[in-house]
C-alpha cells in the first residue's frame, strides 16, 4: 500500500484548531478531503442497549487523538466499529464512518467485511490491552508479524523476514533473530506488546488505534511503550486513537482528547485547554478522581488527633504532612528518620549487619515517648515454595523478600508501593500469618487484624447474603472466645449499623453479591473487615479493580472509617498516586526489599532512589 | 446473567424433567405392581406384535414386555440411586477433605484416583465383579467403588479452586472454624457443579448396569433387569424386533432424559 | 528430554503397581481354584498334587515373581479351563494369541472412523451459522451419547444387517481365511464403537473452536485482514486440536472398553469375548491376563498421548 504523498500541510492544522468549536466551519471551507477519518453521528447497539450514541470524532494525518472514559463509556466499541472488528451482533443504528471519505460502515447496513479487509492491517491497525491473549499462542511471532505482508504484499519468503526483522528492530526490539522464532509465552509482557506495535507498523499504515495499549504492563514498562508510540507517531505521521481510562497517560501523549461517558462524548478539545478548563462536570470529575500529585491530599493525620484518647503523652503519630508535622518536636521526627534509615539500609544489603547499632537507636525513640506500635515487623524474610509437589522435583524455597523492618502506628496509613513481583503481596501475607515461610520477627497488638482485597468479586461468598456475610465474623469470634457471644439480635443491630457505616441501605441486608456492582461490594468487604474492630487492616490494591470515580469514593469512605474507628492501615498499591492520596508514610518496595521509606511528602518532593523517581515520572 | 427469558425454566430443563420423571414413575410403580406378571407365560400370545393389549408385545414366552420393562426399570432405578448415592457422598467427603488440607492423605488419594481414573471403567468393574462374583449388591459395590474417583476429582478441584479464594482467605482470617469453612462457606459453592455431576454419574449408573447384565455379569435372576432383557432378545431380531427395541429404547429415553435435565440445569446456572 | 524420562520412569511404576494390584487381585479370590478344576469329588491327596503343580502352596512373594518372570519371558500360563489335548491345559499366551489381531483390528478401525468422520464434522459444525445445522447436529449427538453401545450394536445389526442386508450377522470370516472380508465385516462393529465417540469428539471440537474464536488472538487477526477461512484455518484450528489430542487419548481407551461388549454384540471371537466368558468361568489366570495387557495398552497410549502434546504445544515443550 502506498504511503500518503505529503505530510501535514497547514490546513488541517487550521482545522484543528477549529474542531473544537465543530466541524461544520471545516467542512465549509472545503478541507474535507484532508480528514482522514470521519466518524458521523455513529451509534452502535447490541440488541436494546445502545452502546455508541451520536459519537462525532475526525482523524487528520499525524494526530493523536485520545478518547478517555470509564468501562463501559462506549470507547472500546466505537474503535471496534472503526476498526470493523466489533462482533456481528454489534448493529450500527445511524451514522457512518469514513475513510478517506471511502463509506466503510454505515447504519443499517451489515458490516462489509471485504471491502474492510482492504483497510484492516494495510491502511488501519491495532495494538491491544493484552499482548499475551492478542498474540496466537501456538503460531512464532515472527511468522504472526509476517502474516500481514503475506496479505498485504507481493514479497517474497527471505524478503518478507528481512522486512519483519527490520520491524522488530525500529521498535527497540533485540536479538531480532532469536524473536522472529519465539512463542509468545518466552516474551516478556513488554516485548510482546512491542511486537503487537511492531506487527501494527510494519506496513506503515495512516491510522493506528491504539486500544489501552499499556494498562497490562508494568509502570516501566508503560512507559517505554508510550514512548515508542510518541516515537512512530513522529517518525511515520501516522494518525493515532489512543484509548485508556487513563487521563494523565492521554494528556502525556495526545494532541486532542474526547471524555466519553455512556456512549456518549461528552468533552472534545486540546489536551492541554481539557485540562486546565474542563467544561463539562464529569470531566472535572473525571480530573479530580484520578489522584494527583497537583491535589493536596487529605489532611487525616490533624484531625484523627482530636479523636484520640486525652492525656496519651506527646502525639505520638510519626508526623505527616500538615500542620501535624510541624507542631511534632523535631527531635522525635529525626528519631523517626532515623529509625526509617535503619528499614531501608538492612533490606538493602542483608549481609550487612552494621545496622544493628542503628536498630538500637530506634528502639530509643520507641522509649523517648513514641506510643507502642500496633504492628512491628523485624528483619523478616519470606519464602515462597515452589514447584509441584511431586515425586521427582523437590520443593525449591524461594526468598521473595529480604530482611524487611518497619512499624505502623496506630491510627496512621502506611503505603507499600512497587510494582507487581515486587514482594508486597508476600510481605502482607506474611503479616496476616497466611505464609508461614518466614524468618524474622513479627509483632502485632491487634487480635485479629483483617484483610481487603483487590477483586471485589471474589471477596464475598456468592452463595451468603450481605447480612450473613457481615455476622459471621462476629459468630467466628464468638465461637472462638466466650466473652464474645452475642445474641442473633445483637449482631443483627451490629450487621446493620455496619451497614449504614459504609454507605449501604438496609435493603442490601438481604441480597447476595451478584446482586451488587463493585463498588458496593468493595463496601460490604470492608465492613466485613471491621465490624469486629481489627484496629489493623492490610488492604491489597482495595481500589485498583474500580472505575476512578468510584475509587475515589472507596478511599473517601475508607478515610472517614479510619478517623471514626482510630485504624490502622497496610495500604498496599502499584499505583504512586492512590498512595500518596491516602497515606501517612510510604515505602517503596522493589525485588523483595524495601529501598526507601518515609513521610509521604518526603517521598514525593524528595525522593533519593533512582526508582522511586521513576515510579514518580510514570 | 439470565439470557433466556424464561428464567428458571429451559426447555431442556422442562423436556429432561418430564421424560425422566415418567421413567422413574414407571420404574417405581414396577417394582411393587405390573399391569401382567412377568413370569406368567403363554404359549398363544408367544411373539406377539405391540397392540393395545400389550403396548410392547411379547416375548418368546408370552410375557408381556411393557410389564417386564418396567420392572427392569425399577431394578436399574434402585441399583444406579444407590450407586450415585454410595459414590456422591464418599466423593464430597474426600474430595473436600483432600481439596481444602492437600498433604500426604491427598497425595495417596490422588495416585489412587489417577489410577483408577487412567483406564476404562468398565475394566475395573469386570475386575472386581470376576473377583467378588455377580449379583445385586457386588453390582452396586463395584460401580460405586469404580464411580468414586470421578466425584473425589470433581470436589477436590472445586475445593482447591474455592480454597484460595478472597472470601475463604477472609473467613480464615475472621478465626472461622475449619469445618465451618468446609461445609459451610465452600461447600455450597461448589452445588451447582456437583449436581451436574450427579446427573451425570446416573447416566453412566443406567449404562453400566444395563451392559452388565446384558453381559452376563450384572444381576442375576430372579431380578429383572433390562440388559438381559436385550441379551435374550437379540436372538430374535429378525422375527420380533419390538423385544429388543422396547428395553433398549427405555434406555435411551431414561438417559437422554437426564442428559437433557442436567443440561438445563448447567444453563440455567449458567 | 528431562520430561520424558520422567514420564517413563512414572510408567514403569505404574506398570509395576498395576501387575502388583491385579496379582493380589486375583490371589485373594474366594473359592479354591483347585475344587473348581477337579469338583468336590477328588481326593485330598489330588488336590494337594494339583496345588503342587500349580504352584499354589508357596508364599505370595515368590509366587508374585515367579509369575512376572514367566509373564516377562513369554511364559503366560496356562487356563484352568481350556484344555489342549487330553492332558494338558491350554497356555494362555495361545488362547490369546489369535484373538488378540482381531480386537486390535477392531479398535484401528473404529479410530480410524473416528479421526475421519468427526475432525470435518466438528469443523464444518463450528464454522456453519445456520441454525438448522446446529439443532441437528446437536440433538443427534445428544441422542447417540445415549445409547448404550451394546443396544447401537443391536440396532446397527438390526439395520445394517437385518433390514438392508449391508452384511450378514453372524457370518464373521476369520482375518486368516480372507482378509477383505474380515476387514469389511468389521466395519459395522465398529461403527457401533464409533458412532457414539463421533459424537462426543466433534462436539468437543466444535466447543474447543467456538471457545477458541472468542479468543482475543482471533481478533487480532482480522485486525490485520485476514479473511474468516484464513482465521479458521491458520489460526484458530491448531489451537482447538491441542485439547482434542489429549481427548482422543481418552477415546482411544474408551474403544478398548466398547471392544469387549460389542465384541459379544457382533460374535467376535476377541479378547474381550474371552475376558468376559472366563470371568464367568472364573478361568483367572486368563482373566488375570487380559486385565494386565488391556491396562497396559491403555496406559502407553496415555504416554504416547502425553508425550504428542508436548510435541505440538510449544507453550509447554521446553518447560
Amino acid at each position: 500500500m502506498g504511503r500518503r504523498d505529503s505530510p501535514v500541510s497547514p490546513a488541517p492544522v487550521f482545522c484543528k484548531l477549529r474542531k473544537v468549536r465543530g466541524m461544520q466551519e471545516c467542512r465549509m471551507s472545503g478541507r474535507m478531503e484532508d480528514i482522514m477519518i470521519r466518524i458521523e453521528d455513529l451509534s452502535v447497539a447490541f440488541g436494546d442497549t445502545e452502546a455508541v450514541k451520536h459519537v462525532n470524532l475526525e482523524l487528520i494525518d499525524g494526530e493523536v487523538l485520545g478518547v478517555v472514559g470509564e468501562s463501559g463509556s462506549g470507547k472500546s466499541v466505537t474503535a471496534l466499529t472503526l476498526m470493523g472488528l466489533v462482533a456481528d451482533s454489534a448493529q450500527v443504528t445511524s451514522g457512518r464512518v469514513l475513510f478517506d471519505d471511502v463509506v466503510l460502515r454505515e447504519a443499517g447496513k451489515p458490516c462489509d467485511k471485504a471491502l474492510y479487509r482492504q483497510y484492516q492491517g494495510a491502511r488501519m491497525s491495532m495494538v491491544f490491552q493484552e499482548p499475551m491473549t492478542s498474540l496466537n499462542p501456538t503460531q512464532r511471532v515472527g511468522k504472526q508479524v509476517e502474516e500481514m505482508l503475506r496479505l498485504h504484499t507481493e514479497l517474497r519468503g527471505e524478503d518478507r523476514k528481512q522486512k519483519v526483522l527490520e520491524a522488530f528492530r525500529s521498535v527497540g526490539l533485540r536479538e531480532v533473530e532469536k524473536v522472529y522464532s519465539c512463542y509468545p509465552h518466552q516474551l516478556s509482557g513488554g516485548m510482546r506488546q512491542r511486537v503487537m506495535i511492531a506487527m501494527a507498523v510494519i506496513l506503515h499504515p495512516r491510522l493506528i488505534v491504539a486500544d489501552e495499549p499499556t494498562t497490562a504492563l508494568d509502570v516501566t514498562i508503560q512507559n517505554q511503550i508510550i514512548e515508542l508510540l510518541r516515537e512512530i507517531n513522529q517518525k511515520q505521521n501516522n494518525a493515532m486513537l489512543f484509548i485508556t481510562h487513563d487521563l494523565n497517560l492521554a494528556r502525556r501523549l495526545c494532541n486532542r482528547i474526547a471524555v466519553m461517558k455512556d456512549g456518549e462524548v461528552v468533552e472534545l478539545g486540546e489536551t492541554e485547554e481539557i485540562f486546565q478548563n474542563p467544561r463539562e462536570a464529569y470531566t472535572k470529575r473525571l480530573i479530580e478522581a484520578v489522584p494527583s500529585r497537583v491535589k493536596r491530599r487529605r489532611n487525616a493525620a490533624a484531625e484523627s488527633g482530636m479523636g484520640e484518647p486525652a492525656g496519651s503523652g506527646p502525639d505520638g503519630k510519626i508526623p505527616a504532612g500538615g500542620e501535624a508535622a510541624e507542631k511534632a518536636g523535631t527531635e522525635q521526627e529525626e528519631c523517626a528518620v532515623q529509625g526509617w534509615n535503619t528499614g531501608r539500609e538492612q533490606g538493602a544489603g542483608l549481609e550487612r549487619s552494621a545496622g544493628q547499632e542503628k536498630s538500637a537507636g530506634l528502639q530509643e525513640c520507641a522509649v523517648q515517648g513514641y506510643r507502642k506500635p500496633i504492628l512491628r515487623v523485624r528483619n523478616l524474610s519470606v519464602y515462597y515454595k515452589d514447584g509441584d509437589n511431586s515425586l521427582f522435583s523437590r520443593r525449591k524455597k524461594q526468598c521473595v523478600v529480604f530482611g524487611a523492618e518497619f512499624e505502623l502506628y496506630p491510627g496512621e496509613s502506611l503505603g507499600l508501593v512497587g510494582e507487581s513481583g515486587c514482594g508486597k503481596t508476600s510481605l502482607s501475607k506474611a503479616i496476616l500469618g497466611m505464609n508461614r515461610e518466614v524468618e524474622g520477627e513479627i509483632v502485632h497488638t491487634t487480635l485479629r487484624p483483617q484483610m481487603i482485597f483487590q477483586d471485589p468479586y471474589s471477596s464475598l461468598n456468592p452463595t451468603k447474603t450481605i447480612g450473613w456475610q457481615l455476622m459471621e465474623p462476629l459468630r467466628a469470634r464468638a465461637a472462638l472466645d466466650q466473652a464474645f457471644a452475642m445474641t442473633r439480635e445483637e449482631m443483627e443491630t451490629a450487621a446493620y449499623d455496619m451497614l449504614h457505616k459504609v454507605g449501604m441501605e438496609d435493603k442490601y441486608f438481604h441480597r447476595k453479591p451478584s446482586q451488587l456492582s463493585g463498588g458496593q461490594r468493595q463496601r460490604v468487604s470492608i465492613g466485613q473487615a471491621l465490624i469486629t474492630h481489627p484496629g489493623m487492616i492490610v488492604a491489597d490494591e482495595p481500589v485498583s479493580a474500580l472505575d476512578v470515580t468510584i475509587q475515589a469514593q472507596i478511599m473517601e469512605l475508607m478515610q472517614k472509617l479510619q478517623q471514626e474507628m482510630h485504624l490502622s492501615y497496610l495500604f498496599i498499591s502499584h499505583d504512586i498516586n492512590v498512595v500518596y492520596r491516602m497515606c501517612d508514610r510510604i515505602m517503596v518496595m522493589k525485588d523483595g526489599r524495601i529501598i526507601e521509606s518515609g513521610e509521604t511528602e518526603e517521598i514525593f518532593n524528595h525522593p533519593r532512589e533512582a526508582y522511586t523517581k521513576m515510579l514518580l515520572g510514570a | 446473567m439470565k439470557k433466556h427469558g424464561m428464567g428458571k425454566w429451559n426447555k431442556y430443563l422442562v423436556a429432561g424433567l418430564l421424560m425422566t420423571g415418567l421413567a422413574l414413575l414407571l420404574g417405581i410403580v414396577g417394582i411393587f405392581w405390573t399391569p401382567y406378571s412377568t413370569t406368567a407365560m403363554s404359549a398363544a400370545e408367544k411373539f406377539d406384535a405391540p397392540s393395545l393389549r400389550h403396548i410392547f408385545g411379547t416375548d418368546n414366552f408370552g410375557r408381556d414386555i411393557f410389564s417386564r420393562v418396567m420392572e427392569g426399570m425399577g431394578t436399574t432405578v434402585v441399583i444406579s440411586s444407590l450407586v450415585v448415592l454410595f459414590s456422591g457422598s464418599v466423593g464430597i467427603l474426600l474430595g473436600a477433605l483432600t481439596g481444602y488440607f492437600g498433604g500426604v492423605l491427598d497425595e495417596i488419594v490422588m495416585r489412587v484416583t489417577d489410577a483408577v481414573n487412567g483406564f476404562p471403567s468398565i475394566l475395573l468393574t469386570l475386575v472386581i465383579i470376576s473377583v467378588l462374583g455377580s449379583g445385586r449388591q457386588n453390582v452396586i459395590l463395584s460401580l460405586g467403588i469404580v464411580f468414586v474417583p470421578s466425584y473425589i476429582r470433581i470436589v477436590r478441584s472445586e475445593f482447591i479452586r474455592l480454597r484460595d479464594a478472597d472470601y475463604i482467605r477472609r473467613a480464615r482470617l475472621m478465626g472461622v472454624g475449619r469445618m465451618r469453612i468446609l461445609f459451610v462457606h465452600i461447600l455450597p459453592n461448589i452445588f451447582s457443579v456437583f449436581w451436574v455431576s450427579v446427573m451425570i454419574g446416573f447416566n453412566n449408573a443406567i449404562l453400566a448396569e444395563s451392559g452388565m447384565s446384558y453381559l452376563g455379569i450384572g444381576v442375576q435372576p430372579p431380578d429383572a433387569s433390562l440388559g438381559k432383557m436385550l441379551s435374550d432378545a437379540q436372538g430374535y431380531l429378525r422375527t420380533a424386533p419390538w423385544y429388543a427395541l422396547a428395553p433398549g429404547l427405555s434406555i435411551v429415553w431414561v438417559v437422554l432424559g437426564f442428559a437433557l435435565f442436567s443440561e438445563g440445569i448447567r444453563r440455567r446456572n449458567a | 528430554m528431562k520430561y520424558f524420562i520422567k514420564k517413563l520412569i512414572t510408567l514403569i511404576m505404574t506398570l509395576f503397581l498395576v501387575s502388583v494390584a491385579a496379582f493380589l487381585a486375583f490371589q485373594i479370590i474366594p473359592g479354591d481354584v483347585v475344587t473348581s478344576i477337579l469338583g468336590t469329588e477328588a481326593t485330598p491327596e489330588r488336590e494337594e498334587q494339583l496345588r503342587e503343580e500349580l504352584g499354589l502352596n508357596k508364599p505370595p512373594v515368590e509366587r508374585y515373581f515367579n509369575w512376572v518372570t514367566d509373564v516377562l519371558r513369554g511364559d503366560l500360563g496356562e487356563s484352568y479351563r481350556f484344555s489342549k489335548s487330553m492332558n494338558e491345559m491350554m497356555p494362555v499366551a495361545e488362547l490369546i494369541g489369535d484373538k488378540l489381531p482381531v480386537t486390535l483390528w477392531l479398535a484401528a478401525v473404529s479410530l480410524v472412523l473416528i479421526i475421519v468422520i468427526a475432525i470435518p464434522l466438528g469443523v464444518l459444525w463450528a464454522r456453519s451459522s445456520s441454525h438448522f445445522l446446529d439443532a441437528v447436529l446437536g440433538v443427534v449427538t445428544q441422542v447417540s451419547m445415549a445409547v448404550p453401545s451394546f443396544f447401537l450394536g443391536i440396532l446397527v445389526t438390526y439395520l445394517f444387517g437385518i433390514l438392508l442386508k449391508f452384511f450378514a450377522p453372524g457370518s464373521y470370516v476369520s482375518y486368516q481365511e480372507d482378509f477383505g472380508g474380515f476387514l469389511k465385516y468389521l466395519l459395522f462393529p465398529a461403527l457401533s464403537i464409533a458412532i457414539p465417540k463421533i459424537a462426543m469428539t466433534a462436539r468437543f471440537l466444535r466447543n474447543s473452536m467456538l471457545t477458541e474464536l472468542q479468543a482475543d488472538y482471533v481478533r487480532t487477526a482480522y485486525s490485520k485482514g485476514c479473511t474468516k477461512r484464513r482465521v479458521m484455518y491458520g489460526h484458530v484450528l491448531r489451537n482447538a486440536m491441542m485439547p482434542v489430542v489429549t481427548f482422543l487419548g481418552m477415546i482411544i481407551a474408551e474403544i478398548v472398553a466398547g471392544s469387549i461388549v460389542i465384541e459379544q454384540v457382533f460374535g467376535l471371537p476377541g479378547i474381550g469375548r474371552l475376558l468376559i466368558s472366563s470371568i464367568s468361568t472364573r478361568d483367572f489366570p486368563v482373566v488375570e491376563i487380559l486385565i494386565l495387557y488391556i491396562t497396559f495398552v491403555v496406559i502407553f497410549v496415555y504416554f504416547l498421548v502425553d508425550i504428542l502434546y508436548r510435541v505440538i504445544d510449544p507453550r509447554i515443550s521446553e518447560v
